[in-house]
C-alpha cells in the first residue's frame, strides 16, 4: 500500500486505504453485497436481521439486531451499543458526520455539545430493536448506515483516536498488530462464520499483512516479481512500468473503472462561464480520448455527471457529441463575443491531474479564450477553490462516491451546497429545475432507487445539456496481484479489492 | 571549557527558537493552510469547521498558538493534526531507521572520501587521479532519487540481489538489517564521497607544499609518517567540519529522498509526509531535531579541532 490509511480507528477513517480494511472488520446494521459492478452497490442487512422498515413519511427507520452476535474480543453485541457507536463517531469526530448530524433528530445538538445524547436513536437490548428518527426524509440514509464508520463498537469504547489499537468489531477479520504508517495485519475472525450472516463472506486467507511502501515503483516491482501479493488499487501504477506489467502479468492485471466523476467545473456566476455558450463550447471541443491517454488508460471516458455503475446513469448520446468539434466551439465562442476572454484555470500538482489541466488550458486557448494555469499544492487545493474569496472560474474537480447513490453526486449540483468555505458546488449551480427534482428524488429510499432510475437519468441529461460542468470520465484503478493469488476475487465498486474473497492458487 | 559550553548552549537555544518561529510562521503564511478545514473533511458544515477551530485552538492569537504548540512539544504531548498520533512516539519509532542510515552511510562516505581523496592527491595528474576525478564528478552530479531508483530497478528488481526497499530492525535480525541497509548506504554515500574526495584532494595538495611538511621530509621522517601525521591530520579539519554538518543533517531527517525511495520509514520520510499534509507539529519537531543535531555536532567538532590542531583553542 503506497498511502497509509488516514486512521485505523473505524470511526475516524474516511480514505479508501482505511475502509477497504474496515469493511471486512467492522459491520454495521447494513452493508453492501460482496459483488462486482452494479450488484455490489446493493444494500444488504449486516448486523440487522433485515433491511430497514421505513415509515411512510420516510423519517423513521426500524431495525432488529441479529441474535448471538459477539465482538472480536468475545463481548456480546447489544442493541444499546449502537447509539453509543454513533455518539462516539460524532464526538471523535468523523469527517463525514454531517451525513448523520444533518438528518438524525438531536444529532446536531449532540455535535454542538447542547445535548448529552442523540435523542433520535433509541435501542432496546431485550428485543434488539433499534429505531432511528430523521428530521426530514433522506433517501440515501440507508447508504449512510452502511459506512464502516457507523459500525458497531462496544459501549464504553474510549472516545479518542484508537488507530494504534483498533477497538473490537464484528467482521470476518480482526484488525491487529498496527504499527502506525508502517504496517497492520488482518487476522481471520474464527467466530464470524458461526453468526451465519447471509451474503457476507467469512474469508479465505488466515492472515493478511499490509505494508505501507512509500515508493510505488517498489510496490509495483515487488508484485510483478511475486515478492508482494497485491498492489493497492488506491495507488497509481508508475507509467514507466505499465508496459512491462501489461506484457508480463497480463493474467493478473486489469483496469477497473470505479464510479467516480472527473470534470472541469465552470463557474456559472462569473464571466465567461455565466454564458451558456461558453460552457457548451468547452463541452463541444473536449477530446475525452486524449484525456484518457494522458491517464495511461486509467480513465473511462464519459460525459454525464452520474457515472456508470450508479443508478440513474443516462444511456443516451452525449448532448454535444462524442467526437471533439473544435471548429464548432470556436464559432460558438465568436458568436457569443467571448473571444479573448481571460480565464484562470485551477489545478492540482499531482500527476495526471496537472497534465489534465495542461491539456485543458491549451484547449481553452485553442477555442479562443486567453487561459492561464494556476497550479497549487494538493493538500490545499479543495479548501482553496471552495473558498468564496477565491471564487475560481474553472478548473479540475472530481468526486469519488461516498456511497453508491446518485444523490451523493448531486450534492455537488445542489444550490444548498454553495458555502462560503468548503464549497463543493464549484460551478455554483443553482438551477430551480434541479432543485425541484432533487427535493423529490433525494427522498426516495435507497432500497427503492431502481424505481426512479429513469427520472435521475432525465435530470442528468438536463444537466449535461446545460453544460454546467465539462465531464470527461470516471477513474479506473489497477487490480494487480502476484501469481500466488487467484485473480477471480471480487473487485467491489466501493471498497475496491475485497480482501475477504482473496484466495491462494 | 565551561565558557565554551555555556556559549554553545545559549546559541543553541537561540537558534532553535528562531527556527521554530520561522517554521511556524511559514505554515501560517501558506494560503488556505487552515488545518480546521482539512481536519473537518470535504463534507463538513461551516459550524463543524468552527467547532474544530475552537476545540483545537486554531482561533487563538498566533503567538498563543505558537506557545501552546511549543509547550506541547517540550512536554512530549504534541500530536499531529492529520492522524492525531503522538509525534514523539512516531519519531521514536522512526529514529532507529534514520540512525541506521546515517551512521552506516556516514562511516562509508567518510572512509571512502578519505581513501579516494588521499589517493587522488598522491597520484595527482596521473591517470588514477583523472579517473577518480571523473568518478567523483559523476557521484556529485547524480541525484539520490535517480541513483536510488536505478539501483533498485537493476539490483533489486531485475537481478534481485538486494531487497526492494524496507527496513528490518537491528534487534530483530542483524543480518537482515545489514542486507536491507547496504543499498541505501551506498546510494546515500555516493554524493558525499564525491564531494569529500575532491575537498580532501585539494587540501592535501595544499598541505603538501607547506614548509613544515618539507621540514619533516628534510628531517628524514618516513613518507608514510609524513603523510599521516603531518599532511592528512592537517588536511582533515575542513573534512571533519563538513562531515559533522552533513551527518547531523542526515540524522535530523535530511535524507528525505533516500528514506522515501528505499521505504525506510525514518524521520526524513515522516517529515516529508507531514510537509505534504501541511501538518505543523511533526514538521516543527523534526526541524528542531535536525537543528539540535547540527548545533550539538558542530560543538563536538570544535572540540575535535582542538585535538587535531593544538593552535585552535576553545577559549575566547
Amino acid at each position: 500500500m503506497g498511502t497509509a490509511p488516514d486512521y485505523l480507528d473505524p470511526q475516524l477513517a474516511y480514505t479508501t486505504q482505511a475502509v477497504e480494511a474496515h469493511w471486512i472488520s467492522y459491520t454495521g446494521l447494513l452493508t453492501y453485497r460482496h459483488e462486482e459492478g452494479e450488484p455490489g452497490t446493493q444494500l444488504i442487512p449486516g448486523l440487522a436481521d433485515a433491511l430497514p422498515r421505513i415509515s411512510d413519511d420516510g423519517k423513521t427507520y426500524e431495525f432488529t439486531l441479529r441474535r448471538g452476535l459477539r465482538y472480536s474480543d468475545g463481548t456480546a453485541v447489544r442493541a444499546s451499543d449502537y447509539p453509543y457507536s454513533i455518539e462516539r463517531m460524532i464526538r471523535i469526530p468523523w469527517g463525514g458526520r454531517s451525513f448523520v448530524t444533518n438528518y438524525v433528530v438531536g444529532a446536531a445538538d449532540f455535535d454542538a455539545g447542547r445535548a448529552r445524547s442523540v435523542s433520535g436513536i433509541t435501542a432496546d437490548d431485550a428485543t434488539g430493536r433499534i429505531t432511528i428518527r430523521l428530521r426530514e426524509a433522506y433517501g440515501a440514509f440507508s447508504n449512510v448506515l452502511a459506512f464502516p464508520a457507523l459500525a458497531f463498537v462496544p459501549r464504553g469504547t474510549a472516545i479518542r483516536n484508537l488507530s494504534n489499537d483498533p477497538p473490537p468489531g464484528v467482521g470476518a477479520y480482526i484488525l491487529t498488530d498496527v504499527v502506525p504508517n508502517r504496517s497492520f495485519t488482518l487476522r481471520k475472525n474464527p467466530e464470524f462464520a458461526s453468526f451465519r450472516i447471509p451474503d457476507i463472506p467469512t474469508g479465505n486467507l488466515d492472515t493478511i499483512r499490509v505494508n505501507i511502501v512509500s515508493n510505488t515503483n517498489s510496490e509495483a516491482q515487488q508484485v510483478l516479481n511475486n515478492q508482494a501479493d497485491i498492489f493497492d488499487s488506491g495507488d497509481t501504477l508508475p507509467p514507466a512500468l505499465l508496459p512491462q506489467i501489461e506484457s508480463q502479468a497480463r493474467d493478473r492485471f486489469a483496469r477497473k473503472p470505479v464510479p467516480s466523476t472527473f470534470y472541469f467545473f465552470l463557474n456559472t456566476t462569473k464571466p465567461p462561464f455565466n454564458n451558456e455558450k461558453a460552457r457548451i463550447a468547452v463541452n463541444m471541443a473536449m477530446d475525452r480520448d486524449a484525456l484518457s491517454r494522458i491517464a495511461s488508460g486509467f480513465l473511462e471516458t464519459d460525459c454525464f455527471f452520474i457515472p456508470r455503475g450508479i443508478v440513474g446513469h443516462p444511456t443516451s448520446e452525449c448532448p454535444y457529441g462524442d467526437r471533439p468539434d473544435l471548429a464548432g466551439a470556436q464559432r460558438m465562442l465568436r458568436d457569443a463575443g467571448l473571444e479573448g476572454a481571460p480565464v484562470t484555470v485551477w489545478g492540482q500538482e499531482r500527476s495526471p491531474r496537472k497534465e489534465y489541466i495542461d491539456y485543458y488550458t491549451d484547449l481553452l486557448n485553442k477555442i479562443g479564450f486567453r487561459a492561464t494555469e494556476r497550479i497549487i499544492a494538493d493538500t490545499v487545493y479543495f479548501p482553496t477553490i471552495g473558498n468564496a474569496r477565491t471564487d475560481p472560474q474553472t478548473g479540475f474537480a472530481d468526486w469519488l462516491q461516498d456511497f453508491p447513490n446518485p444523490s451523493d453526486f448531486y450534492l455537488l449540483m445542489d444550490g444548498r451546497s454553495i458555502q462560503p468555505t468548503n464549497n463543493q458546488n464549484f460551478s455554483k449551480v443553482n438551477d430551480p429545475f434541479i432543485q425541484r427534482e432533487l427535493r423529490r428524488l433525494n427522498a426516495v429510499p435507497a432500497t427503492e432507487l431502481d424505481s426512479v432510475a429513469d427520472e435521475w437519468a432525465a435530470l442528468d441529461e438536463y444537466t449535461a445539456r446545460r453544460a454546467y460542468v465539462a465531464v470527461y470520465g470516471a477513474e479506473a484503478v489497477p487490480k494487480f496481484f502476484s501469481n500466488k493469488l487467484n485473480f477471480d476475487s471480487v473487485f467491489h465498486p466501493l471498497y475496491f479489492n475485497d480482501w475477504s474473497t482473496l484466495s491462494l492458487r | 571549557m565551561a565558557r565554551f559550553v555555556i556559549r554553545r548552549v545559549i546559541s543553541m537555544v537561540l537558534v532553535l527558537f528562531a527556527i521554530s518561529v520561522l517554521t511556524f510562521l511559514i505554515f501560517q503564511a501558506i494560503p488556505n493552510g487552515d488545518p480546521a478545514v482539512r481536519l473537518a473533511g470535504r463534507t463538513a458544515t461551516p459550524e463543524q469547521i468552527e467547532l474544530i477551530r475552537q476545540s483545537w485552538g486554531f482561533d487563538d492569537p498566533l503567538w498563543q498558538q505558537y506557545l501552546t504548540t511549543m509547550g506541547k512539544i517540550l512536554s512530549g504531548d504534541v500530536i499531529s493534526y492529520t492522524q492525531q498520533l503522538s509525534v514523539m512516539s512516531q519519531i521514536k519509532q522512526a529514529l532507529p531507521a534514520t540512525l541506521s542510515l546515517s551512521i552506516g552511510a556516514g562511516i562509508i562516505w567518510l572512509f571512502f572520501g578519505i581513501v579516494f581523496g588521499l589517493f587522488s592527491a598522491i597520484k595527482a595528474g596521473k591517470f588514477t587521479d583523472r579517473a577518480l576525478t571523473v568518478l567523483a564528478l559523476i557521484g556529485v552530479s547524480t541525484p539520490v532519487f535517480l541513483l536510488g531508483a536505478v539501483a533498485l530497478y537493476f539490483l533489486a528488481f531485475k537481478v534481485q540481489i538486494f531487497p526492494n526497499g524496507g527496513y528490518v530492525p537491528l534487534t530483530q535480525d542483524p543480518i537482515d538489517w545489514l542486507y536491507h541497509m547496504l543499498l541505501p548506504w551506498m546510494v546515500l554515500s555516493v554524493l558525499f564521497i564525491g564531494v569529500y574526495s575532491r575537498v580532501l584532494r585539494s587540501n592535501v595538495l595544499d598541505t603538501m607544499s607547506e614548509d613544515y611538511v618539507r621540514t619533516a621530509r628534510a628531517k628524514g621522517i618516513s613518507e608514510k609518517r609524513v603523510m599521516v601525521r603531518h599532511v592528512l591530520r592537517n588536511s582533515m579539519i575542513p573534512i571533519i567540519s563538513l562531515w559533522s554538518l552533513d551527518f547531523a543533517a542526515v540524522l535530523g531527517g535530511g535524507a528525505i529522498l533516500t528514506e522515501s525511495v528505499f521505504n525506510l520509514h525514518g524521520v526524513g520520510q515522516y517529515a516529508a509526509d507531514s510537509i505534504q499534509q501541511l501538518d505543523v507539529p511533526p514538521v516543527l519537531v523534526v526541524v528542531m531535531l535536525g537543528a539540535s543535531a547540527v548545533v550539538v555536532l558542530s560543538a563536538l567538532t570544535d572540540v575535535l579541532f582542538a585535538f587535531l590542531d593544538p593552535r585552535i583553542r576553545l577559549t575566547g
